[in-house]
Parts: C-alpha cells; structure tokens; sequence
C-alpha cells in the first residue's frame, strides 16, 4: 500500500504528489526571474532619463487614444476629405480583412484533407506521425518568417503573404483539427463500419459532423490570429492593406494622431469578430471550444 | 435451415484465447440469446461474426458465404446484410434521427453517394417508415443528444434495421436502460424477429430476460461454450455451470 503524503511542516495530508518535472519548472521559472531581474538592474539606457522618456511614451499614447485623426493625403484623397478618407481607410481594412479570409480559407480546406490523415485512429501511425512531425517543424517556424522564406520566389508583397500565410495556418489547423478528429467515440466508426460503410463515408458521415463545433470554432480562431499577422504582414511585406498604412503613418509620416485612428479602425474590427465568434458558437452549440 | 453456421471458431489476442473452438448453428428467423460471465467472450463472438475483428481459426458461413474469407467490397455487402446494435447506441450525436437512421443504408451506396449522403426517395420514405414503426415519429428531425437511452437505442434498432438486414446482432442492448426502456427495447427486437422473420443474436447480461424472450440460449465461460439449447434446459446445474457457483447462486435466487 501507498502511504500518504503529508507536508513536512504543517503534517497535513496532501492530494497531490510533487514530481521532479514541478521541481524542474520552479528551477527554471526561479532562473528565469533572477535573470529578469538582474538584467532591468543593469540596463545600458545610453543616459536616458527615463522618467522623461516615460512621460512622453504616456503623452503620445494619451494624444492617440484621445485625438485620433487621419490626414487625407495621406489615404490618397486630394480634397475634401472627412467621408473620402474614410472609405479609402475601410477599402484597406477591407483589403487586410480579404487577406486574412483568403489564407484562412485556403488554408482550412487543405487542412481538413490533411487532418484527417493525420489523425491517429483514421489512417496508419506511420502517415499520421509523418504528417505530424512535419507539420510541427513548419508550425515552429513563426508566420512572419514563412512569408519572408516565400518572398524570396515571390518577392516581397502579397502573394508571398498569402503563401506564407496558408503555409503556417495549414499546419496550426492540421493540429487542431486532427486532434478533435481523434476525440471521435471509436464506436460511432465502428457502427458504421458493421453496417458496410468504407472509409470515405465514415470520415464524411460520422468523424467531420461530429467535430463540426470544434473546426468552426479553430476556424475561427484561426482566422482572428490571420488578421492580426495580415496587419504586420502589411508592415513586413508589403502585402499592402491597413498595415501598410499603419506603417506609412509610424515611419513615414511620423503622424501619432493617425496612428490612433488606425488602431481603432483595427480596433471595431476585433470587437465585430468578437461579436461574430459568440454569435456562431450560439448557433452550434459550442459548449467546449478552445 | 442453417443461416449462421459457426465451426471451431477461436480467438487469441496475443496469448489469451477468448474463444476456444466455437461450434454452433442459428437457423434462419431464430431469437437466440449468448449469456455469460464477463471477459467469457460475448463481445468478442458477435465482433468476429461481422468482422469487426479478425478471427484467429475456423469458419463462419453466413448466408452460404464463408465470412472469414471476404475482403473489400464483398465484405461490405456482407456487412450490409447483418445488422448490429451496441450497448452505447454508438449513434452521431451531432445529427438527427433520420440521418442516423440513413447510416444504415451506406452499405449499399457508392463512395460518393454515401459520403455527401445522397440518398434516394425510396430510402427516405422506408427510413421514415421504420422511425415511424419504432414510435420515434415525433422526433424525425431531432438531434440524437437531445433523446433519452431508450430513446437512442431504438434510434440504433431503426439503424440497423433500414439495412434490410437477415440478421441482427446485439451487444448488451440494454445494459445502459432501466428496466421499463429495457422492456420496450427487448420487446421491439421480438417484434422484428416474429414479423419480419429477421434473425436476432443478443448478448445479455440478464439471465431472466434471455429466458423470457429467447428460443435458444448459448451459455459461454472461459472462451467456451458450455450451454447451447432451449431456456426451459437452462436448470441451476447449468447456471453453475456458467456463471460459477457463487454467481450463480444469486442468479438463482
Ligand atoms: N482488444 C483486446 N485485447 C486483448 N484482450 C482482449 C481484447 N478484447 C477482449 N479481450 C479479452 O478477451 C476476453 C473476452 O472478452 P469479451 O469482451 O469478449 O468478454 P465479454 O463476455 O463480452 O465480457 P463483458 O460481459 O464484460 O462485456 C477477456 O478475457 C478480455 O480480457
Ligand atoms: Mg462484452
């Protein structure tokens, strides 16, 4: 029989055993903040003031937060203004979102083919273990990355985006989807598979609408992420969009005001996803998304 | 005449055999009930029947055809032929009654049909027929989560039985119900065995409702089969025989 633990100081008896790999995580978070904190010590701030410099970092912050504003020419609109610049903002919005949609799509379809061959209990364990092992060295390679690794065939822009986007969305989906595939009752296969169904039917028939909930709401998910890389892809490389705005307004124009505007127009977009998000998971009854 | 006819049937996972040379017969339109300790084999004999798992030795003829031999697409419309019903109801619970029920018809369907489930009139209206038949009518377009036990196993029966099955093999079909569903269940299954003249092979766990309801009982314990005839010969000898002395003793009583 197993004796109970107790904790050495107080005698009370303990639910839960202490193993090594907790000792090892204490070990490493302990390293991890000594270094934190030895490092902020010793800075080199090249003789900043720093309290000068935080208050000015808060002033821009408060002047972009409170008094945001675009400058037309900078949208591209001669004269006028005011409802101009505001479409041409929202065309860019919408050429960020469209980036975001196209990869996300892309990349959810040939993911679901891919998912489901990666996924344990459906294929053989040497497919599904090739599958995932290669996708898990594309998913350790960051998004931004990729894109510059394509844009070296399709020179910087967006199709070298795209590309790169759908590469990591791809292998991030694979994942996920794969693994609610293997979630599936191996019942429910082998009911179908008793009444003479082959593997396509049962994969279409049982495995996919038994994981609907969980494909659209990573999906989703998925797409949220798109956009925000989409932004910085914008930066980056040049895939156009809000993103290059943004960057034309930090680095170009050094306009702090248009910096707001930007990041609020990115702003309500999250916000409406959002909204989006809850009201799909209502529609399917999506008790456990992740 | 002989439907299923199963001869020195065995089966070893690794070194343990959980079932050691089988031989028995089913006629044609019989209601034959298996019973048996736990870990005697039950699962394991229905499994093998429609391979499901793979059979260690000998021979399983079922409708003329030796099953052990078939592959691919003659083992589909072998499959399609018999009929199976599981103590979890194994049903999508995602999708309604009817598109469950329409699962059974995937046997006869080609890889496509069958995958973006394109079925025809004829089907829809013969599955409806069957729900109707196992008084689930109100709840043709329900979502099978939404239903109770008894309600999914009778949603599993409707499943099995659109196959247009000869034969319909039951693995402890009501150990999940209480007795009243487990009554309606029981009762159902008689009906299709009595009118459609379908055969029905069921593992129980309740010797009394084997009894009750079965023309043949088959009695395993150990991977053998000790006890293969009518219920009234099932005496206390025979239950000892099956269960052990202990068990039996409260299974008598
Ligand atoms: N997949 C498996 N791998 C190894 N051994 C198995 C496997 N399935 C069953 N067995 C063994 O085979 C024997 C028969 O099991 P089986 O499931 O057929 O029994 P059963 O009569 O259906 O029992 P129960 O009444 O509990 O369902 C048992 O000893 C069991 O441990
Ligand atoms: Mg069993």
């Amino acid at each position: 029989m197993t004796a109970l633990i107790r904790n050495r100081r107080t005698g009370k008896i303990r639910v839960r055993k202490t193993q090594s790999s907790n000792l090892y995580m204490r070990g490493v978070l302990l390293v991890l903040a000594a270094i934190t904190v030895y490092t902020l010590v010793t800075i080199d701030t090249k003789g900043a003031d720093i309290a000068a410099a935080s208050a000015k970092t808060a002033e821009y912050f408060w002047l972009m937060l409170t008094q945001p504003k675009a400058v037309p020419s900078h949208f591209g609109i001669q004269d006028g203004g005011g409802i101009g610049t505001f479409f041409s903002a929202l065309h860019m919005l919408g050429i960020t979102l469209a980036l975001a949609f196209l990869t996300t799509l892309f990349g959810g379809i040939v993911a679901l083919f891919l998912g489901v061959f990666a996924a344990g209990n459906l294929t053989n364990k040497k497919v599904s273990n090739g599958i995932k092992s290669f996708l898990a060295v594309v998913r350790a390679v960051p998004t931004v990355l990729w894109v510059l690794i394509f844009a070296i065939g399709a020179g910087l822009g967006s199709v070298a985006a795209v590309i790169g986007m759908s590469f990591h969305t791809i292998s991030h989906l694979v994942k996920a989807y794969s693994e609610s595939f293997e979630e599936i009752d191996e019942g429910v296969i082998e009911a179908l598979r008793a009444s003479g169904a082959n593997w396509f039917q049962i994969v279409f028939q049982a495995v996919i609408p038994s994981s609907v909930s969980y494909i659209l709401s990573w999906t989703f998910i998925r797409f949220e992420i798109n956009f925000a890389v989409a932004v910085a892809m914008g930066a980056a490389a040049g895939a156009g969009g809000i993103g290059f705005q943004l960057f034309m307004a930090a680095g170009y124009f050094f306009d702090i005001r248009e910096i707001g505007f930007i990041t609020y127009l990115i702003l309500a977009v999250s916000l409406i996803m959002e909204y989006l998000a809850t009201r799909l998971k209502e529609k399917y009854h999506i008790h456990n998304g992740a | 005449m002989a439907l299923l006819e199963v001869t020195s049937l065995t089966k070893y996972y690794g070194d343990t055999a959980a079932l050691r040379d089988i031989s028995f017969e089913v006629k044609k339109g019989e209601f034959v009930a298996v019973i048996g300790p736990s870990g005697s084999g039950k699962t394991t004999l229905i499994r093998c029947i429609n391979r499901l798992i793979p059979a260690s030795d000998g021979k399983i003829i079922f409708d003329k055809e030796n099953i052990l031999n078939l592959r691919g697409n003659a083992l589909r419309k072998a499959r399609a032929k018999i009929g199976m019903i599981f103590q979890h109801y194994n049903l999508v619970e995602r999708l309604s009654v009817i598109e469950n029920v329409l699962h059974g018809r995937l046997g006869y369907k080609s890889s496509l049909e069958g995958m973006f489930g394109v079925y025809s009139e004829e089907e829809k209206e013969k599955a409806f027929n069957i729900i109707t038949l196992l008084g689930l009518d109100d709840y043709v377009y329900r979502r099978c989560d939404q239903l109770s036990g008894g309600q999914m196993q009778r949603v599993g029966i409707a499943r099995a039985l659109v196959q247009d099955p000869r034969m319909i093999l039951c693995d402890e079909p009501i150990s999940s119900l209480d007795p009243s569903s487990s009554k309606v269940i029981m009762d159902y299954l008689k009906k299709i065995q009595k009118e459609f003249g379908i055969t029905v092979v069921v593992n129980l766990h309740q010797v009394d409702v084997a009894k009750k309801y079965a023309q043949r009982i088959l009695g395993f314990n150990g991977g053998s089969l000790v006890f293969d005839d009518e219920p009234g010969e099932l005496s206390k000898k025979q239950i000892y025989k099956i269960y052990g002395t202990e068990a039996g003793e409260l299974i008598i009583d």
